[in-house]
């Protein structure tokens, strides 16, 4: 091993030779330069192999003396792993700047190295002075190298980086020469043992204060800010990997020698600025500022994971390992990728597109960053909050979460501008030089490695299976293929997927996940139909897939999770392929994120409590520990995961999003996540009230039951879907709404909590799936005939596209409920319900819905179909076969359903038959006659009767009517005027608007206007308060006072 | 299979009892009407003048398939809506198919027919067919709602929605019919029915005065004829299903037509007197004064059980 100390003298000796060196060329210089810093990362990661093998602790001390009178340097594990950090972003970020160093003077190479060295030194010195002296070394390298581009901007934000710096190092200083006074000694060691009373308070406070302003805590960090935005991005990968790193260690240092109220003050400070931080960056539209935003943000959480040591304990480093690695990775590789893009602005990330990999990247980064699964930042969150919230500090989760939120918001925005931003003008071409590209692919890699790495590190005592994700990754790389042959592949990797699944289920899981896989299974048929490359979509659709599929298989809050994540990430993706949907994906991530975490926050309160029983973590984790929670903590959890299922499944108030995201989605993706993904929610929501049984809150003799609430946001959600979908133009948009008005049905039946309930939600599950799936599959395919989805512009497609149009008449009658259809087996089920709970008033809500419901199944019908053919569309074909294969397979399995629905009732009975928190009488089947103590209902009968009579009226009618004159269009009774325009002839546009004259209050967007009001406050408060950032150095400075005097105003308890 | 062939005969007598019954009927209406306007009306075999006319005609258009089935689904509507129900209490053969499910299996075959002739209107690609339809459905989704909650009062009074157990219930003197046991059930389900029928004032969608609207504009002929007949037997069962939850069913023919032309009688004179609503005000009037006393009906209700 090489003594630390040669570290520095190597990189000094080195720097001076460098005016030297250039003599000979700056292609020398260069590779001098990046040989020393290659020696550096290599040296460093040698140390972190040693380290991680259980070597003991180095200490070194120079000259041979003892301190006081030597430097002493220490290296072990913590110091190995951040000083691989710094080596690490020091060397690829040397490596980004090649071209940079091959123009100019040799002074940016000399800086750069002794940047480097400084953080090193940061780490690694034991001595406070010498702590001083490496700051001072790494802050005056990097003044001149924020610079670096030689433009205004950054000659202004180095120089007020100086006066900030400068503040930080008087402040050392004076606390170093308090704390030698009266200690005697420089050296950490010795000074832990020192006790001087209030003096102590006053030497410590200098110190303090001089790492926190070198981490830039919020609001005293305008001039970083400017700082990030004006700088080259190497160096601001620089600032935000290895500076931070380096300051942040430093503070680590000192803080566990002090401790006390300092845990106290970093905890706060790291909350102010996580929160801080991110409202500011909400309306930031500079991309280099927003990083720096942030980074700040990220800054903040790990001073938060810092101070909360004592609360942590032994969790807290590899928490803090988990945060911090991300957003090294995260953040050095978007500051990498800003460098490639020509334009300073979020939007002009446009530029990437066209390209898939840079897309992966970003993706990566942005995924890894919000802390989705499978990164390292995930597992981090996880067991943060979790480990918080069983400590009992759930305010502080909630906070962490509420910061991660608002972060989330511009991140995903912004990754919306990257993949799907209108330009006016095709995107520039960007150029994709190696030395730069190198760097990014690294810190991608960096950041699956650890993540996979964080997750053996967690020892969940989860299993994730590896395989599906190999083959999403193949899927991946061979995405170049033409469609139609990774369709095949993907049919063939699904099947055997379902193969391998299904069978081994049972019960409700084998209910949701035969809809999710087999139904997913059948959808895909659908993608044959277009021949365009779709790059990305089989990838994403698997990742949604898998989510699926293992809500199913989880028995653990943990993995339930991990997979609620994947679900949600891959759909968010899926939706986002759209062409017009960059708004509607980023309220759906938004809102899915929001429940995302309201879920976490629901199980780390039942992991809390089952902990405090004395299980462990990891035991407590079972799902069905949910149900042993009493008290005033069950209607809490209760509601939050409720809450948190409910976005997923569109309940009212958290429904805004569906209607866009599904209509603008894809046509093959529509049904997927309109027909299938919404089941999710579903399923989240029996899992819960499986385990936790009905919920209500303590007050009153018998409580307010959240049931009945829930049976009420049921109702209310059933009638806003209907009423939305009547007065809608687009056809998928109106399938959107009629699909939250579905998913009320099912809400209200879930609520009820009775077994007639049950089999209602259950029901409707499934056959809305069915038909849903088929009349999205419908439009689709209409619209790749048509390419319009008004139901105005179209007209008499009927004799155009019959297959289609009868498998939409189909699915209509069975939504509709109309006997003999299976869909009349809900109306049935929900009439029994409503009269067996006594739910009056919601039921006819949901009844009325229904009725309500026919308005625009007719319209659907008509619009496209019926009345007159437009001009334009009279050539138009059949919608392909491709589209109407997996149409007509779902259209068989509703035909089959409604003349055996035994077979389906039956097993569902027996499934939740298992379930002692469901209340009420069974359904009862005699003589395949379903009965309740209400009333009955004989399908077969039903069906031969309706058979019967429509046959033998048919034939009456065929008797009388067979010689028919056909005739052509307009040939209408039409009061003697001669009618020629379709368009003014085909009453179709503002199709109920009588209606909506009467009931249009009842379509108010009520919801809408809610979450836009609070988008706006949010963003308001977000917008005026950064406007303290005025850019004036001045202002900066005074910015620090105020925060200085308010940290010593903290310590002290007050004036 | 001896057994099925004398249903089918009964089931065969029933409806051609219940056409004709509904023929003479809407003569009846018809004249009654006219008188109430002062004119002399028309003959009472007014209605078989018609049919005999609409099926003597020789040609016939065809728009398209789905035309051609709307009248179709209409009369199998009004059949099978009929077939659907027990007319007369406690006699097997005038009980039809009423095995095959309960009130609530009635209440949603009646749309069966409502989608189909929209649908066979629509192909027929007359703007005043689609605006009819427009109409029907806009009133149909309104008044369901006071009939939903009659219907359920009802159910809930008798903790049922199997006909035969509804009328059993209100056997033994006419206080126990619904009508006078849980007026406002009644009331509630007597507004909202005055919606359906298609008299005044909600008689938009065909609006009989106007120029030719509403869904049967393009159908003539034997097309008419079959909708003809469905406008005489699904009225007709209409009024047997309401008489069986409301006026305590009927246990023999003659108390069937009793009953059932003084229900009717009421919505034609209500009809005959007041004018017509435009759509979105029979909308509004529905989700006013009748939803008002089906709240009160269904909180009212629970407590008579």
């Amino acid at each position: 091993m090489v003594n630390p100390i040669y570290l520095f003298g190597v990189s000094i000796g080195i720097a001076f030779l460098f005016s030297l060196i250039d003599k000979a060329g700056r292609k020398v210089s260069i590779a001098v330069l990046m040989l020393t810093l290659g020696f550096f990362l290599y040296t460093s990661l040698c140390y972190l192999l040693h380290f991680i093998g259980g070597k003991e602790t180095i200490q070194v001390f120079t000259a041979g003396f003892n301190p006081p009178y030597s430097i002493n340097l220490q290296l072990g594990l913590y110091e190995s792993v951040f000083i691989s950090m710094i080596n690490g972003v020091g060397f690829l970020s040397a490596l980004y700047l090649l071209q940079k160093f091959q123009q100019g003077s040799v002074k940016p190479l000399i800086l750069f190295l002794m940047a480097i060295t400084g953080f090193n030194g940061i780490v690694m010195t034991r001595d406070l002075f010498n702590l001083f002296v490496f700051i001072e070394v790494s802050s005056i390298a990097i003044y001149s190298l924020v610079s670096l581009d030689e433009n205004e901007k950054s000659y202004a934000a180095g120089f007020k980086y100086m006066i900030a710096g400068s503040f930080a190092s008087i402040f050392l200083l004076i606390g170093t020469i308090y704390l030698y006074r009266y200690s005697g000694t420089l050296n950490l060691f010795g000074i832990s043992d020192f006790n001087a009373g209030k003096i102590e308070i006053t030497a410590t406070f200098f110190l303090f204060m001089a790492l926190f302003i070198e981490i830039k805590p919020f609001p005293a960090n305008g001039w970083a800010m400017d700082v990030y935005e004006s700088t080259n991005p190497a160096i601001a990968a620089i600032l935000s990997g290895a500076s931070i790193a380096a300051a942040f260690f430093a503070l680590y240092k000192i803080l566990i020698i002090f401790a006390g109220i300092w845990y106290t003050v970093t905890l706060w400070i790291g909350v102010l600025t996580f929160i801080g931080s991110n409202l500011f960056a909400l309306n930031q539209s500079n991309a280099q500022r927003t990083l720096g935003y942030s980074s700040l943000g990220q800054v903040g959480l790990a001073m938060m994971i810092l101070g909360m040591t004592p609360l942590l304990g032994e969790d807290m480093p590899y928490i803090l390992f988990g945060v911090l690695i991300t957003h090294f990775f995260a953040k050095t590789g978007l500051f990498w990728l800003s460098g490639l893009i020509r334009g300073e602005d979020q939007k002009s990330w446009a530029q990437f597109k066209n390209s898939r990999w840079m897309l992966f990247f970003l993706g990566t980064f942005f995924f890894a960053l919000i802390g989705m699964p499978p990164f390292p930042s995930f597992f981090a969150k996880w067991s943060l909050i979790l480990k918080i919230t069983a400590m009992g500090n759930s305010m502080m989760a909630v906070l962490i979460l509420a910061g991660s939120f608002i972060e989330a918001i511009y991140l995903f925005r912004w990754f919306g501008y990257a993949v799907k931003l209108e330009t006016p003008e095709q995107p520039e071409q960007i150029k994709y030089e190696k030395n730069k590209m190198l760097p990014i692919v690294v810190a991608m890699i960096g950041l699956y490695f650890f993540g996979i790495y964080s997750e053996h590190f967690y020892n969940s005592g989860i299993s994730l299976d590896y395989l599906p994700i190999v083959f999403i990754a193949l899927f991946f790389l061979f995405d170049f293929l033409p469609n139609r042959i990774k369709a095949v592949f993907a049919l063939l990797a699904m099947g055997a997927f379902t193969w391998q699944t299904l069978p081994a289920q049972s019960g409700l899981p084998l209910i949701f996940n035969s809809i999710f896989l087999a139904g997913g299974l059948v959808t895909l048929i659908a993608t044959f139909a277009t021949s365009q490359k779709r790059p990305g979509f089989f990838p994403l659709a698997f990742i949604m897939f898998l989510g699926l599929s293992g809500l199913t298989t989880s028995d653990n809050m943990l993995s339930f999770f991990i997979a609620w994540e994947f679900m949600t990430i891959g759909s968010y993706l899926l939706i986002l392929r759209g062409k017009k949907s960059m708004p509607h994906a980023l309220s759906y991530i938004l809102f899915s994120l929001g429940g995302a975490y309201l879920i976490l926050l629901a199980f780390s309160l039942a992991v809390s409590w089952n902990v405090k029983d004395g299980l462990i973590i990891q035991k407590a984790l079972a799902l069905s520990n949910l149900g042993t929670i009493e008290g005033w903590l069950h209607p809490i959890v209760w509601s939050l995961a409720i809450i948190g299922f409910l976005t997923k499944a569109a309940g009212f108030g958290l429904h805004i999003w569906l209607p866009g995201a599904h209509s603008e989605a894809e046509s093959d993706v529509s049904p997927l996540v309109s027909a299938i993904l919404l089941k999710a929610g579903i399923f989240g929501m029996m899992m819960i009230m499986i385990h936790m049984g009905s919920a209500s809150i303590p007050i009153a003799d018998s409580g307010i039951s959240l049931n009945y609430i829930l049976g009420w946001i049921g109702a209310i959600t059933a009638v806003i879907g209907t009423m939305g979908a009547l007065f809608q133009e687009d056809a998928k948009r109106l399938l959107a709404y009629s699909s939250i008005g579905q998913l009320g049905y099912i809400i209200f039946g879930v609520a009820l909590m009775t077994k007639f309930g049950w089999i209602l939600a259950i029901l409707y599950t499934v056959i809305h799936f069915l038909y849903k799936s088929t009349l999205f599959l419908g439009i689709g395919g209409m619209y790749a005939r048509t390419h319009t989805k008004n139901m105005y512009e179209m007209g008499g497609l009927i004799k155009k596209m019959p297959f289609t149009f009868t498998s939409i008449l189909i699915a209509i009658i069975s939504l509709a409920g109309i006997p003999p259809l299976i869909g009349f087996a809900g109306k049935w089920m929900t009439y029994n319900s409503v009269l067996e709970s006594g739910w009056y008033f919601q039921g006819i809500m949901v009844l009325f819905a229904g009725f309500a419901a026919f308005l625009y199944c007719y319209r659907i019908l008509f619009g496209p179909f019926l009345g007159q053919p437009k001009d334009q569309l009279r050539n138009v074909k059949e919608a392909s076969i491709f589209m109407l294969i997996p149409q007509y397979i779902f259209v068989g399995v509703l035909l089959y359903l409604s003349i055996q629905p035994e077979f389906l009732f039956q097993y569902v009975s027996s499934t939740i038959s298992q379930f002692p928190v469901l209340k009420g009488e069974p359904l009862l089947w005699v003589n395949h006659v379903a009965q309740t103590s209400y009333g009955y209902w004989n399908p077969v009968l039903i069906m031969s009767v309706v058979g019967g009579s429509f046959l033998i009226v048919l034939l009456w009618l065929y008797f009388w009517v067979h010689n028919t004159h056909k005739v052509k269009q307009f040939n209408i009774v039409y009061s003697g005027e001669s009618p020629y325009l379709p368009e003014t002839t085909h009453y179709s546009h503002n199709f109920f608007a009588s209606y909506r004259k009467a009931m249009g209050f009842l379509y108010a967007l009520v919801a809408e206007k809610f979450w836009e009001w609070m988008s706006d406050a949010i963003h308001t408060i977000g917008d005026q308060g950064r406007r303290i950032y005025t850019g004036n150095g001045q202002t900066y400075a005074f910015h620090i006072l105020i925060f200085m005097i308010a940290v010593y105003l903290f310590v002290m308890g007050g004036f | 299979m001896q057994e099925i062939i004398i249903k089918i005969g009964w089931v065969a007598l029933t409806l051609f009892i219940v056409l004709n019954y509904g023929l003479l009927l809407r003569a009846f209406m018809m004249k009654i009407v006219a008188r109430i306007g002062r004119r002399i009306g028309i003959p009472f075999y007014q209605m078989y003048i018609n049919l005999f006319k609409a099926y003597s005609l020789r040609t016939h258009i065809f728009h398209g398939v789905m035309y051609y089935l709307g009248p179709v689904f209409r009369l199998t509507g009004g059949v099978g809506m009929l077939l659907f129900l027990p007319v007369i209490f406690k006699d097997p053969r005038f009980a039809n198919f009423s095995a095959s499910g309960d009130l609530i299996l009635v209440l949603y075959f009646m749309f069966f027919g409502t989608l189909g002739m929209a649908l066979g209107a629509g192909e027929g690609g007359h703007p005043n067919a689609a605006i009819g339809v427009t109409r029907g459905l806009s009133l149909m989704s309104a008044n369901e709602i006071p009939l939903t909650m009659s219907v359920l009062a009802v159910a809930i009074q008798y903790n049922t929605f199997d006909i035969v157990k509804i009328v059993e219930a209100q056997q033994g003197g006419f206080l126990n019919w619904v009508m006078f046991a849980n007026p406002l059930a009644f009331i509630t389900g007597v507004l909202g029915l005055m919606g359906s029928f298609g008299y005044g004032p909600f008689a938009v969608i065909i609006a009989p005065q106007e120029t030719p609207i509403g869904p049967p504009t393009e159908y003539e002929g034997n097309y008419m004829g079959v909708l003809e007949l469905n406008r005489s037997i699904f009225p007709g069962a209409k009024l047997i299903l309401f008489m069986n939850l409301f006026l305590g069913g009927a246990t023999s023919w003659p108390i069937l037509v009793v009953k059932t032309f003084f229900f009717y009688l009421f919505f034609v004179l209500v009809g005959a007197v007041f004018p017509r609503y435009r759509t979105e005000q029979a909308v509004r009037w529905f989700i006013k004064v009748p939803l008002l006393i089906g709240i009160i009906a269904l909180i009212v209700t629970p407590m008579l059980k």
